[in-house]
């Protein structure tokens, strides 16, 4: 950490034979009010970030409602869903990647058959940030479903027949019980998931390569091509002390939100 | 004395025996056992491997040795490689990597100058190799690397497509001019793209398209560009990256906006899924058969000739030019718009080449290794098709010469005759523009990679990318210290 922090304040080309220089704030001013690719990268990742964590809350909220219930074959489902979540990241890139190839792919064989031709996810630039956010969710909602499936089977049973006796819908359980019950353990995983999208690289890298055009780089990704593409590390470590400030206050925000509401 | 005789005599004997071996260990040959329990590590990108792979058995039966290829896509290449530099790891020892980033590698001191190994051990038919390839290879005047590959962009067409006299004809008929074979112009190309995009002109059941080429982003989409902004932006024989008095990004000026508004153009022209275009995609879509025209190295030309194993259904329907030109061009010294041809051979890219890593272990082994597959003899069998598709393009002498080897490959003696032509009237061009060679081309190219690939997709406009580009390399340029790319830059043209 003190060895990146004392990096950002320097000029290293490390590609080069030209030696570290101290630059003070220039790297940190350059960023911030010289470059665009970063805030473009900024806005795709919050963007990102904030459709992913509400998509996957609702979905994991869903799918543990479901299968909380003594549904036919719950188990089965219930490990089919994990198994998304238990992939290595870089090798779900790759195989989305393959499987949205527009000219071999299976996504597009299955999408002909029904009539849909769409051929250009991955080319067209306000289309594919869509594809990642939907591999993300494929990815990542088991995630949200196993922590909420856990907190659902805590919640007391007590607490749904006294309001059953009082004549309560399944939906106003829902809303007046099951929720607020719900709701701690909620801001814990929004938190979590939150964070770890922000740092959202191997679908860019595997998958789009930050593109079409710069449509899908991230911040993580536009830090690592700075950092091992172009060898500028003392920009690099800037980058990734901007990002890092970024993350806790987006996270104390949401945090405090979060707890306001709760 | 009988004894002193004797003496001598075996000392002659020994010193004899010493002066033939030392002499016949200082050769590039490879000799038997002569590197027995050592490996070297060749870092490389398909479809080069093709080439390692079709010579490692051999050489390693010859010399003991064993060979370690480790394969990576084009994307990973340059951190790969600078990453095992910059730590000094010795990871590998002998590296296939484009000679663009030669201001990088060879100019980043990363890689064994070859001139010592050459003068000691000797170099299969260093005056084989085209001049521009010598010069590809060299870094003030010093050789870093392994010649390997002739690379240039050049112009296919479809003969059945644009030879046929009715077609020709409604042509004439709807634009008012008959078009060159192959096309002269930037212009006429659009108008031919236009006319033969979207319907079936070859009879085949299928829709086919005008113009096809490389414009995914991280995949040399760059060069796609470059060969627009060679008409309009430079003249023969002068570079248009930068003005080398001042340093001063040339990007914006009107040529290139011009250029960039042209590329832009042609999507419209294009087959459906040009975004999704690297070289690969773009290669195996028109050997398919899917469009009239296409720019690419010379790999597209060996790919055609093989229908089993990449699907050719073009084998002996193209034509070959070199790259078209343009009506009018920007002289960036004056400041205006000249009227008039303008025609521009561009060595995109500058080739493929191998080095030797000043980590390597194995320098000696590496440079044996590496001479052994690049000799005259050697060579020709990869750039000629028999080894199959490997990437790497004429780029000696003797490969224009020998037509049989040629036909060996799968080739019709009058196809191989013209590809062959069109390769060695753009190498052999003095006046051809190398390409960006100063330190931090990868980032350069990265940036206008980044830019173009925005205009593509529709993201912006092609004024507004120039600037952009034009802001970034300004950017770099001062990160790398102004004047010491200044110098660099006049130096890669041979101005200083």
């Amino acid at each position: 950490m003190i060895w990146s922090l004392t990096l950002s304040f320097q000029r290293w080309k490390a590609a080069t034979a030209a030696p570290r220089v101290f630059i003070g704030f220039q790297n940190f001013y350059n960023i911030l009010f010289r470059d665009a690719r970063f805030w473009n990268s900024l806005r795709f990742t919050v963007f990102y970030v904030a459709l992913v964590v509400v998509l996957e809350l609702f979905l994991g909220l869903l799918l543990a409602y479901i299968l909380n219930e003594r549904i036919r074959f719950r188990n089965f489902f219930r490990v089919l869903f994990l198994l998304p979540m238990a992939s290595p990241p870089i090798a779900v890139a790759f195989i989305w990647r393959m499987l949205l190839n527009p000219d071999a792919g299976i996504v597009k064989v299955i999408l002909g058959g029904l009539g849909i031709n769409v051929v250009d996810w991955l080319t067209n630039a306000r289309l594919t940030p869509f594809v990642l956010i939907a591999v993300d969710v494929w990815e990542w909602t088991p995630f949200m479903f196993l922590g909420l499936l856990a907190a659902f089977q805590s919640l007391p049973v007590e607490l749904y027949d006294a309001v059953s006796v009082d004549g309560a819908s399944r939906f106003q359980a829902f809303r007046y019980v099951t929720f607020p019950l719900l709701s701690p353990i909620m801001v814990t995983l929004v938190l979590l998931r939150a964070i770890d999208a922000f740092k959202l690289f191997e679908l860019v890298f595997g998958i789009t390569g930050g593109g079409p055009g710069s449509s899908t780089e991230s911040l993580s990704y536009y830090t690592y091509t700075v950092g091992f593409q172009y060898f500028d590390l003392g920009y690099a470590c800037s980058l990734s002390w901007i990002f890092l400030v970024i993350v806790l206050v987006i996270s104390s925000f949401l945090l405090q939100r979060l707890r306001k509401e709760v | 004395m009988k004894i002193s005789c004797k003496a001598l005599l075996a000392v002659v004997l020994v010193l004899l025996v010493f002066s033939v071996a030392w002499a016949a260990e200082k050769t590039w040959q490879s000799q038997e056992g002569e590197f027995k329990g050592k490996t070297i590590t060749v870092l490389i990108t398909d479809p080069h491997t093709a080439v390692v792979e079709a010579w490692k058995p051999e050489w390693e039966a010859l010399t003991g040795a064993k060979v370690e290829i480790i394969v990576v896509p084009y994307a990973s290449l340059f951190d790969k490689m600078m990453t095992d530099f910059i730590t000094g790891t010795g990871a590998y020892d002998l590296i296939c990597w484009p000679s663009t980033w030669a201001g990088d590698v060879m100019g980043g001191g990363w890689v064994i100058p070859l001139d010592d190994y050459m003068k000691e051990y000797g170099y299969p038919g260093w005056d084989d190799v085209m001049p521009a390839i010598k010069v590809v290879v060299s870094w003030a005047n010093k050789v870093y690397a392994f010649p390997y590959d002739g690379d240039c962009h050049m112009f296919y067409y479809r003969k059945d497509a644009l030879e046929n006299p009715d077609y020709q004809a409604q042509f004439e008929e709807k634009y008012g001019y008959r078009y060159n074979v192959p096309p002269k112009t930037w212009e006429e190309v659009m108008d031919i793209a236009e006319f033969f995009n979207g319907w079936d002109w070859d009879n085949d059941g299928e829709t086919e398209y005008g113009f096809a080429f490389i414009a995914k982003r991280k995949t040399q989409a760059m060069w796609s560009y470059l060969d627009f902004v060679m008409q309009y932006a430079a003249q023969p024989g002068v570079a248009p990256f930068f003005d080398p008095d001042t340093m001063d990004p040339l990007v914006a000026n009107p040529g290139w906006i011009e250029a960039m508004k042209m590329i832009q153009k042609a999507t419209q022209f294009a087959p459906p899924g040009l975004l999704s275009y690297g070289y690969s995609e773009l290669r195996q879509a028109f050997v398919s058969g899917n469009s009239a025209m296409a720019i690419d190295w010379g790999d597209i030309g060996i790919m055609e000739q093989s229908p089993e194993e990449y699907g050719s259904k073009v084998k002996g329907l193209l034509g070959y030019g070199p790259l078209p030109g343009a009506k009018k061009t920007y002289d960036f010294k004056e400041g205006k718009w000249v009227e008039g041809y303008n025609q521009v051979n561009f060595l995109n890219f500058g080739g493929w080449v191998f080095s030797i890593s000043k980590y390597s272990k194995n320098p000696l082994a590496a440079y044996k290794f590496a001479t052994y597959f690049t000799a005259p003899e050697r060579s020709i069998l990869d750039v000629c098709g028999i080894h199959g598709y490997t990437g790497a393009n004429p780029w000696r002498l003797s490969h224009f010469e020998d037509l049989d080897k040629w036909v060996e490959g799968g080739w019709s003696k009058e196809s191989a005759e013209k590809y062959l032509n069109t390769i060695r009237t753009i190498l052999s061009d003095p006046k051809a523009v190398t390409d960006l060679r100063i330190p931090g081309a990868a980032e350069y190219y990265d940036y206008l990679d980044l830019h173009l690939a925005e205009v593509l997709s529709g993201q912006t406009e092609a004024e507004a990318a120039c600037k952009a580009i034009y802001e970034d390399w300004v950017k770099i340029t001062e990160n790398y210290g102004k004047e010491a790319q200044r110098k660099l830059y006049r130096e890669s043209l041979g101005l200083d």
